[in-house]
């Protein structure tokens, strides 16, 4: 163990940093400390970590121009890199760990580091969460920088603003937060740097971590941070005056504030004729709602409120009820349960098995069930529809919380009927209510209200009539049109 | 003990909410009993005029919405009273409270329990909807008053469905005949009384102004919600007058929810089932204000206005309410003369605070502002 | 806020405190157990006691059987024949309460239909059906020839109650009592005539208050359609003229004089001539006018016989009564009008407007 670092004598001691840096990377079978012997120079030791340099261009930039090196200093004979002094002893671990590599500069008595990270990713593939038929095909991969570039290609002004900040003990996760300067309004994007800031915790290994450390309500099923792979969808979002944070590692960036509505719209919305895209909006809500309640509309129905079945259909009800061994709970209950476990499955599973898991799922769903008598041929039919309609729901991970709140309704359904889910609703509703996004009502245009943002709502209006940018969200600037000189 | 800020406030209310406010506070259980207190068709008028009376009523209260007593909240009522004063104020409404959270919440299970759960123990019921209206009230004044537009919108279609009763053959529109009053009894007063003190709901606005906006065109608002009503009102009531013919329908009890039964569509009958099931969202959201007033009076009156609003104190006011709707349903509602009796209490008590209190607030500012 | 767990604990404390007291629900509605009946038959029994009967089990493809029992009270009816059967037989889907004619005839329909009406199950849509003849024969001797009986029953009058097609005077109860309590209107039932094979539409039958006093059938129920109770005809048979008119739509306008004496009731027709066999050449127009003028004719006898014999019985389905009332007068009473109503002149106008017929030669 050399002497103790002392950080303030630590320019005279610099030399001493080799053998304390040595120590730090012992262990670690993919460090490598070259020495180089050169012209003028004694001697120049490299170090780096050689999983994450780039190896050609350590070539290229800097052990041949140190070959021809006559000039005093080093940073004088790095030229095609971009070469930055290292100050402290923690900044030279860090540095290593993120793909620099140092080297010491004996004459000068300092150390330096040099950006050499392999590009290590993907290319740029089309979104598989959020596919569009028409509209922009690229979505974000893991590198951050390159998702930058793509949000700043779409929004190519001064203005838009990336303030950088790195979070997580252990994974050091570097998140940028964009905003449209002098748009977005000041309030949001202190709340959300205070909240980045507060954040403490080890690892981030996907934005949705970092929602979880940064929403305002830990228990809801609700997401309050909308989690989308497309940079048109962002660019958008920024240009109403909402936030984006871009998480490294994660191709998925964080808008913010939403409200429970932006779950319901797909960017695709706004390529489409308006009336096209109003009446599929329409749809989706509507299937939202079937979604929730189909399944515990018929448990209340068939086991409380048989008069409310006409005579045509309860003839078919009567028939196929009538030799099931379970309650239109527990069948309802069930059947629910069942998709899910081959929705999970068929996620998990190679693509090819999910084909043979489909085919038994149907046929175990559908005609076994009914053909050994667990469960009624009107119970397969909703469950097929309400099954349906929840992929309709542009937002995965609505989707998703869209089951807790369907059980939920069930259970009550099935204790009180009717009025049960209309209670269920009434309590689901107040919840969504009493939830904030950022610090921003989450219920927006409807609860407060928001009359005016009802054009792109439950339906999407012409892009002509909307001139404004949404109210709740407080821009600095309204107008979507630039003033006429 | 934990506190809970039940009464903060981040922003006003703006304009559409008094609408909605007035709208809704005006609609919940007497709209559905209305059509039996009125019975003869020309009692239509007797809606409008009274409709056009709680408009000049409306009118006074808006000039306490925007005096500069109101938007202070109970230190401006403090500065126009006196600290005793209020303190009474409170104990009285503290009194009048009780009963008609009681009296509404009584009549809304009555509803449920004899057309969906006839051989239900009905304090189930009760206790359901209060603690639903419990947790909308847990998330505050100023988002329980916001809930207002969900619970708009939740138990406004149902007049659409009404629509139906307007065409032949349901329809017999000689049963509207005679237009004009032609005989006027105790009774007709009595219709009269009963649409004042249904309209008196928004009373109760008055004492939530620190999170309604006074702006100066709040006035408009309130006369649009109000007529709102009006409209709701007459539209039910000549749809049951139509559907009935006045020598039935002062034999019904519930004309309304019988009517939503008679309605029939293909994929589903017994629409009334779902009518009553969603009217609950009105009332929902009525109970839990009154029940954040109902908290509100227990603190002026216990003079605790200075302390933290405590999770223990909301839920001993709901549990005192649910002790009470319990009690009265036991004692009073289940036998005929009980139930008349409360629900002429509440028709009395809800007319004079109508009357009452938009006067007494204007003439007070009146008063303090000449002096 | 609150937080949930709270809520739960106060839930559960609550729960717990009142299902000491009593658990929520006394009644199974689960769909698998019960069996919605379909219809009660109600005949008069021994002793001034009903004896009502229904299918069980409705809706379901089980081999039926009919119950029957004399009781003295309606729903004492129901209570028993759960005990025979051994799903419960529920009311929440009664459609058809069909009532023996005598039973209507003796007129204690009110407190029958009454019961079916405070029942929050049963909805306000039920057909109310008077019976002429032994159902329960009828049903039993159907039960191995035809399946579900009570299901097609319905659906047939359902299917008829459906745009008003001029076949039959279908009546629910809402209508029933409607009718009933308002002063100036009385109710009508429809009529079924049935024996061991057949079951069929006989016609209409008038009430007073709830007492069955007048029954009308074949071209008098036809007019009574076209002028009432449907205002359309899908056929209108006239065999004594050889003639049938088709799709006969009315129009109809009563106007009764300022002091009740007179009414005078004009009945504007529009159809086609769809069947003729009598011996005039209707090609002709000439002669075409002259058999619309004698169907003219007949229709305004058989009318004007129609109303007196209601005028005599003292009933008025026709809603006749209701054109008394003026939007700035005072209504009359029930003892008033039917004063009225039985010393009233009438004065009946037809007009048959016969679409062209395709083969007729024109006067041009």
């Amino acid at each position: 163990m050399v002497e103790k670092y002392d950080p303030q004598m630590k320019s005279y001691q610099l030399p001493t940093w080799l053998d304390e840096l040595k120590q730090k990377l012992n262990h670690m079978d993919d460090a490598e400390v070259v020495e180089l012997r050169m012209g003028t120079h004694a001697s120049v030791h490299l170090l780096y970590i050689k999983t994450l340099i780039d190896h050609e261009r350590l070539n290229e930039a800097i052990i041949q121009p140190l070959h021809r090196c006559a000039g005093n200093s080093l940073s004088s004979c790095i030229t095609n890199a971009k070469v930055s002094e290292v100050t402290s002893i923690e900044e030279a671990q860090q540095k290593i760990m993120q793909g620099f590599i140092l080297l010491n500069d004996s004459v000068n008595d300092q150390w330096l580091g040099v950006q050499l990270e392999t590009t290590l990713g993907r290319a740029v593939e089309s979104s598989q969460t959020e596919t569009v038929i028409y509209g922009a095909k690229d979505s974000f991969s893991e590198q951050i920088d390159k998702n930058i570039t793509m949000l700043r290609r779409r929004l190519p002004i001064t203005t838009l603003k990336s303030e950088s900040f790195t979070v997580g003990s252990l994974s050091k996760t570097k998140v940028v937060l964009l905003y449209i300067d002098g748009l977005t309004n000041p309030k949001f994007i202190s709340y959300a740097r205070k909240k980045i800031e507060s954040v403490n915790f080890d690892q981030f290994l996907d934005s949705s971590q970092l929602a979880a450390f940064m929403e305002d309500h830990h228990h809801t099923v609700f997401p309050q941070f909308l989690q989308t792979d497309r940079p048109d969808a962002c660019a958008y979002a920024l240009g109403e005056g909402k936030l984006t944070l871009l998480v490294s590692n994660s191709p998925f960036a964080l808008l913010a504030p939403i409200t429970f509505f932006h779950l319901f719209q797909s960017p695709e919305d706004y390529f489409l004729r308006w009336t096209v895209a109003s009446f599929l909006r329409l749809i989706r809500y509507g299937s939202f709602i079937v979604s929730l309640a189909l399944i515990p509309f018929y448990v209340a129905l068939t086991t409380f409120h048989y008069q409310m079945v006409p005579l045509p259909i309860l003839f078919v009800l009567l028939e196929s009820r009538s030799k099931l061994p379970f309650t239109p709970f527990v069948e309802g209950l069930s059947m629910i349960v069942t998709l899910e476990i081959i929705k999970e499955a068929s996620l998990r599973m190679p693509t090819k098995t999910s084909q043979t898991l489909g085919v038994i799922g149907g046929i175990v769903i559908g005609q076994a069930a009914v053909e050994a008598g667990f469960a009624s041929k009107i119970l397969i039919v909703l469950m097929g529809i309400s099954a349906i309609a929840f992929f309709l729901v542009p937002n995965y991970q609505m989707t998703k919380s869209m089951v807790l709140m369907q059980v939920s309704l069930l259970i009550l359904a099935s204790f009180l009927g009717l009025p049960g889910i209309v209670i269920g609703l009434i309590g689901i509703l107040a919840h969504l209510h009493g939830l904030t996004s950022l610090g921003q009502p989450y219920f927006a245009p409807v609860a407060p209200f928001y009359g005016k943002e009802w054009i792109d709502l439950f339906i999407r209006g012409p892009l002509i009539w909307m001139r404004t940018r949404p109210d709740y969200l407080k821009p600095l600037r309204k107008w979507r049109q630039e003033m006429k000189k | 003990m934990k506190s809970l800020s039940l009464y903060n406030r981040t922003s006003t209310l703006g304009g559409i909410y008094f609408l909605l406010l007035v709208n809704r506070t005006q609609m919940h259980y007497f709209i559905l009993i209305m059509p039996t207190f009125l019975v003869h068709s020309y009692m239509v008028w007797g809606i409008i005029v009274m409709g056009l009376l709680s408009q000049l009523n409306l009118m006074m209260l808006s000039k306490w919405f925007t005096s500069r007593y109101a938007a202070k909240g109970y230190q401006g009522f403090v500065q126009l009273f006196g600290k005793r004063t209020v303190q009474i104020f409170a104990i009285l409404g503290f009194l009048i409270l009780l009963p008609k959270i009681s009296i509404i919440t009584l009549g809304y299970v009555e509803m449920l329990h004899s057309f969906i759960y006839p051989s239900m123990n009905k304090n189930w019921l009760i206790l359901m909807i209060l603690l639903i209206s419990l947790f909308v009230a847990s998330h505050g004044m100023e988002k329980t008053l916001r809930f207002v537009v969900i619970a708009f919108l939740g138990g406004v279609w149902i007049v659409i469905m009404f629509i139906p009763f307007f065409f032949p053959p349901i329809a017999n529109y000689r049963d509207l005949y005679p237009l004009i009053p032609t005989e006027w009894s105790e009774q007709s007063w009595r219709g009269l009384l009963f649409i004042w003190s249904a309209l008196s709901g928004p009373v109760y606005l008055a004492f939530m102004v620190p999170w309604l906006s006074s702006n100066k065109k709040i006035m408009k608002y309130l006369v649009i919600g109000n007529m709102l009503s009006i409209m709701e009102y007459s539209f039910l009531f000549i749809a049951s007058v139509l559907f009935y013919g006045s020598h039935y329908l002062s034999k019904i009890n519930f004309p309304l929810v019988y009517m939503g039964s008679y309605i029939q569509t293909g994929g589903l009958e017994r629409i009334d089932y779902i009518l009553i099931s969603f009217h609950m969202f009105t009332y929902v959201f009525d109970i839990s204000i009154l029940l954040l007033c109902f908290y509100g009076a227990g603190r002026i009156f216990m003079r605790k206005m200075n302390e933290q609003t405590t999770r223990i104190g909301l839920l001993s006011s709901w549990f005192v309410i649910l002790i009470s709707i319990i009690f009265m349903n036991h004692w009073l509602w289940q036998t005929v003369p009980g139930q008349k009796m409360l629900l002429n209490i509440q028709i009395w008590i809800g007319a004079f605070l109508y009357l009452l209190v938009p006067t007494i607030l204007f003439t007070a500012v009146k008063r303090k502002e000449s002096m | 806020m609150v937080p949930y767990k709270h809520y739960s604990l106060l839930a559960i404390a609550c729960l717990m405190w009142m299902a000491g007291c009593s658990s929520p629900y006394v009644e199974n509605n689960m769909i698998e157990e019960i069996a919605p009946v379909v219809f009660w038959s109600v005949d008069k029994g021994t002793e001034g006691k009903f004896k009502i009967s229904t299918l069980v089990p409705p809706l379901i493809q089980e081999k039926k059987r009919l119950l029957t029992k004399e009781v003295d009270l309606l729903k004492q009816g129901g209570k028993e024949f759960n005990l025979i059967y051994n799903r419960e037989l529920k009311q929440g889907q009664l459609r058809m309460v069909l009532i023996n004619e005598e039973l209507a005839k003796k007129g204690d329909i009110e407190k029958l239909v009454n019961t079916i009406l405070v029942d929050p199950d049963i909805s306000m849509r039920v057909y109310l059906l008077i019976v002429r003849g032994n159902f329960d024969e009828y049903i039993n001797n159907q039960l191995t020839k035809q399946e579900n009986q009570d299901y097609f029953l319905y659906r047939m009058l359902k299917h008829y109650e459906d745009h008003n097609q001029g076949e039959m005077s279908i009546v629910n109860i809402h209508q029933f009592m409607k009718k009933l309590y308002s002063p100036l209107e009385d109710p009508i039932l429809p009529v079924f005539q049935s024996d061991k094979n057949n079951f069929n539409y006989v016609g209409t039958a008038f009430f007073r208050k709830d007492k069955e006093v007048m029954f009308i059938q074949n071209v008098e129920d036809e007019i009574f359609q076209l002028l009432g109770n449907d205002h359309f005809l899908k056929v209108l048979a006239i065999p004594k003229l050889s003639v049938s008119l088709g799709r006969v739509r009315s129009d109809v306008r009563m106007k009764l004089s300022r002091d009740y004496s007179s009414l005078s009731l004009h009945v504007g027709l529009n159809g086609r001539i769809e069947e003729y066999q009598g011996e005039k050449e209707i090609q002709s127009e000439e002669q075409l006018q002259h058999v619309i003028q004698e169907i003219e004719g007949y229709l305004e006898e058989q009318t004007s016989d129609l109303l007196k014999r209601m005028q005599r019985l003292k009933v008025d389905p026709l809603e006749v009564g209701t054109h008394s009332l003026k939007p700035f007068s005072k209504e009359i009473t029930e003892k008033q009008w039917l004063k009225y109503w039985g010393n009233m002149k009438i004065n009946v106008d037809y007009d048959i407007k016969i679409q062209p017929l395709n083969n007729v030669e024109r006067l041009m």
